[in-house]
């Protein structure tokens, strides 16, 4: 425990340990860090000190794309109780609540494993308004980590009709309207206009094709359009997208265009991974990472996260409908699906990774081919789409394979021989250094984020920070951080959680004009079936919440 | 494969009711969600829709509908396979056909119109999921709507009741993992229903204290489950006197939730509706009176046995 000064002041100096701090430039430099009342100081006189000789102190680990809370997710909890049954348990004790680990894991589970990571900032990626009171009271018992949400407007219904009558300004105040309605902090699209047109059993494929009932909204529309209002709004996180295509053989060409239409705003391409193949079928399937890559690294507008794959059990769960129901009937194994009126719809599919399937290794290659072949590591993050490429647990895998050129080569040899053809990973050499790692995980996804106060060690941070025995083996180092502080308080101790305190939750309130409810209250009384004064979040529902200023 | 409420009000052309009584059991639901609501894609309300009802006998319900098919007591399951085999155009055997009660002309008329739906929704209730198959007619109803998917929308959703059970169900799920039949004995949640859901547990006498939370088992639940709640020590927290409350050693009265007290109630599609008191009430809420008793708990000695300070795992 730190010591507890006067007015409840924790104070506490790690010593010793070499720093990686990426935003100011600190590589690896052997110095003190102090932290007072939560915050990152100068200084500090008397309190605790850590020795961190030996280890490396990094910002706590930042999450940008997940999935940890929401309808989506529990329905998934409910679909899978085998996977619940193998998985990992967690003890009720003093300090913690008991839970269950796997795919899917429990809300307070969640919170141990991340801390227990050193991560400490987590992104829920896909929230409806319709349900978000439920994803903030997952967030509620999601302890130590703090948390924001991304809002899914790409399918909203009452957008894409103003859209349609090119009534764009008021499009506008009805994003801003509803993203403070659901007290959310970023806007994602996912396969914009496909999960609509699934509403009446279809997709939406092409860029610039209209969606399915409509004449001018196209995908593309619906995408220039958000990132411009986003970019508009002023909001500290650009559009986060999910493209078009998802898995599809082939969708390196609707990724691209995607991107062309994107220049001018800025746009965060999430699990990129996914939408990065070649090939006319699954038996053509092969990797286009390096297109992607090239075209990428030119366009400094575009960030984007990996969306990694990790051999094994998985739990697929988008708000792209269409996808899931192809992989149902590719797969045969359970689906879910779930329409949100006029809003997005979701669909849950269990899934194996097997290492001897050639779409599989290729999907594996490829994540790991953007990781590399992306020259900048500040607009590329890990992920792993959590829990649909690989469970977030499973981060410090990824890590060890990007730090290791020849345990990435030894495992290429295992594949398929089929495979090695479709991917170029057995040639790429480039070895992610810890500086570069902590930018990844940390430094570069607050960035993206706009969270200031994340992702470093500047004086007047949030005192966020993982402590790792320094350790060849990556992937042991990175899964037992040594501590693992969270606001100043130390709340992971050699794998042990000793301290679990509440995590906040960051919203924004963008400026809308007022009116718009004249606007939207009649087109909601026709189309939902609750109430517009029980539509919007209760302020008291979120909690922690922290208003992020619009800059 | 399932949608919230207001999909069905925009969208649903078609709807088939299997073995509940709307019209007696869930009065609103015609008229908020599903048949007469105008929606933006069925501007026309009942008009737009057509409603078949499938039961074992001519309910209340049968009025409201367009097709009524009366189908043999503990038949369904059988009748869900045979709609699954049909929509596929694979043959089916005459008898089995013959013994669900129904000619195969009405069948294959069924199948004609789930196919030509623009948006088709089958509703089912406990006449399906409580009788002769329970929980295989619910997965044989939700593989049915699965497969209509090649050819057309489709999705099945249970008509659930009894005030909050999704919410208890819903909350359950994110923090234990499962949605009922949970056990904590060992300090982490365990899922087994048919051996710890509560009936079972009562049934079986396993557990030696009870606290009832808006329920009412006395009630419900068989007579030896009954007897057991008598026989060992049951709290019950109702805002009225219930049979269960008869057969408890306290009873605490409490305010009810959404008229005397503050809440969030979900619907049966998982949506969460805040609730708010029009009236004031003299008595706690039931979440302050759970919480006074695990603060009351958390001053005993822990369960586990302690070294230095920390219990010993």
């Amino acid at each position: 425990m730190g010591f507890v000064g006067l007015l409840g002041c924790v104070m506490l100096r790690i010593t010793g340990g070499k720093v990686y701090d990426p935003a100011n430039n600190i590589n690896g430099t052997i110095q003190d860090v102090c932290m007072d009342n939560g915050r990152i100081v100068a200084d500090v006189q008397g309190g605790r000190t850590i020795n961190a000789t030996g280890m490396v102190v990094f910002p706590g680990g930042v999450d940008i794309h997940t999935h940890v809370a929401g309808a989506a997710l529990n329905f998934a909890r409910a679909m899978t109780p085998e996977n619940q049954r193998a998985a990992a348990k967690f003890m009720h004790t003093k300090t913690t609540r008991a839970g269950i680990g796997g795919p899917t894991p429990t809300t307070f589970a969640t919170g141990y494993l991340y801390a227990g990571m050193g991560y400490t900032t987590v992104v829920e990626a896909a929230v409806p308004v319709l349900s978000a009171k439920h994803t903030h009271e997952e967030l509620r018992d999601t302890p130590i980590v703090d948390k924001a949400c991304c809002l899914l407007m790409a399918n909203n219904e009452i957008v894409m009709d103003l859209l349609e009558k090119g009534e764009t300004e008021r499009a506008k105040d009805v994003v801003a309207w509803l993203i403070w309605a659901a007290k959310v902090y970023g806007v994602k699209a996912v396969n914009p206009g496909g999960v609509t047109a699934w509403k009446w059993g279809k997709d939406a494929k092409q860029v610039h094709e209209p969606v399915h009932g409509y004449n001018k909204v196209t995908p593309g529309k619906i995408i220039a359009e958000l990132a411009k209002i986003v970019d508009e709004l002023g909001l500290p996180h650009p559009m986060h997208l999910h493209c078009n295509n998802l898995g599809a053989p082939g969708n390196v060409a609707t990724t691209l265009e995607t991107m062309k239409v994107l220049e001018g705003n800025r746009a965060h391409m999430a699990h990129l991974q996914f939408h990065a193949y070649g090939g006319d079928d699954w038996h053509t399937f092969r990797s286009e990472a390096t297109q992607i890559a090239d075209y990428f690294n030119k366009h400094k507008n575009l960030t984007c996260d990996a969306g990694a794959v990790l051999f094994g059990n998985a739990v697929t769960i988008t708000a792209d409908g269409p996808w899931q129901h192809l992989l149902y009937q590719l797969t045969g194994r359970k689906w879910g699906n779930l329409d949100v009126e006029n809003e997005t719809g979701c669909g849950i599919v269990p899934y194996t990774y097997k290492g001897s399937n050639l779409v599989n290794a290729v999907q594996w290659a490829v994540g790991l081919e953007l990781l590399l072949l992306i020259d900048d590591p500040w607009r590329v993050f890990l992920t792993t789409d959590h829990p649909n490429g690989a469970c977030f647990w499973r981060y410090p895998e990824i890590i060890h394979l990007l730090m290791n050129a020849d345990a990435r080569k030894e495992r290429v040899k295992k594949l398929p021989a089929k495979a090695l053809s479709r991917i170029v990973l057995a040639d790429l050499d480039r070895q992610y250094s810890l500086y570069e790692i902590a930018i990844i995980t940390s430094a570069g996804p607050a960035r993206a984020l706009g969270l200031t106060q994340k992702g470093h060690l500047s004086v007047g941070a949030d005192a966020d920070i993982a402590i790792y025995n320094q350790n060849p083996d990556g992937e042991h180092m990175f899964r037992y951080p040594r501590y693992v502080i969270k606001a100043g308080e130390i709340v992971v101790e050699e794998g042990d959680i000793k301290n679990v305190r509440d995590g906040h939750e960051f919203i924004v309130k963008p400026q809308y004009d007022p009116k718009i409810e004249d606007f939207l209250k009649p087109v909601f009384q026709q189309q939902y079936t609750m109430s517009f004064e029980n539509y919007p979040v209760e302020l008291e529902r979120v909690h922690g919440l922290q208003q992020v200023k619009i800059s | 494969m399932t949608c919230t409420l207001g999909e069905v009000k925009n969208r649903a052309d078609f709807m088939i009711y299997w073995g509940g009584n709307p019209a007696e059991c869930h009065p609103r639901h015609f008229t908020k969600y599903s048949l007469t609501q105008k929606g933006k894609f069925t501007p026309n309300g009942r008009k737009d829709r057509t409603m078949v009802l499938v039961d074992i006998r001519e309910t209340p319900s049968a009025k409201a509908a367009d097709v009524f098919l009366q189908i043999r007591p503990g038949k369904d399951f059988e009748l869900i396979g045979i709609l699954r085999a049909l929509i596929k155009n694979q043959r089916v055997n005459e008898a089995m056909v013959a013994e669900t009660g129904l000619p195969l002309s009405k069948l294959e008329e069924l199948v004609a119109m789930m196919k030509a739906a623009r948006f088709g929704v089958i509703f089912f209730g406990m006449g399906l999921s409580m009788t002769r198959g329970k929980h295989m007619n619910s997965a044989g109803v939700l593989m049915l709507a699965a497969e209509m998917n090649a050819f057309t929308k489709f999705v099945a959703m249970p008509m659930r009741g009894h005030g909050n059970v999704t919410g208890a169900d819903v909350v359950m799920r994110y923090t234990t993992g499962y949605p009922f039949g949970v056990n904590l004995c060992r300090g982490y949640p365990r899922f087994n229903p048919g051996e710890f859901s509560t009936v079972d547990l009562l049934v079986r006498g396993d557990n030696d204290a009870c606290l009832v939370l808006g329920a009412d088992p006395g009630a419900t639940m068989p007579q030896p489950a009954i007897d057991h709640l008598a026989r060992i020590p049951t709290i019950t927290l109702d805002p009225k006197v219930t049979h269960t409350s008869r057969l408890s050693r306290v009873h605490i009265t409490t305010a009810a939730t959404g008229i005397s007290a503050p809440g969030t109630a979900y619907r049966m599609d998982e949506i969460p509706l805040p609730l708010r008191p029009a009236l004031k009430s003299p008595y706690p809420t039931d979440e302050e009176v759970v919480r006074r008793i695990r603060e009351a708990v958390a001053r005993r000695p822990a369960w586990l046995p302690e070294r230095n300070g920390e219990m010993v795992v």
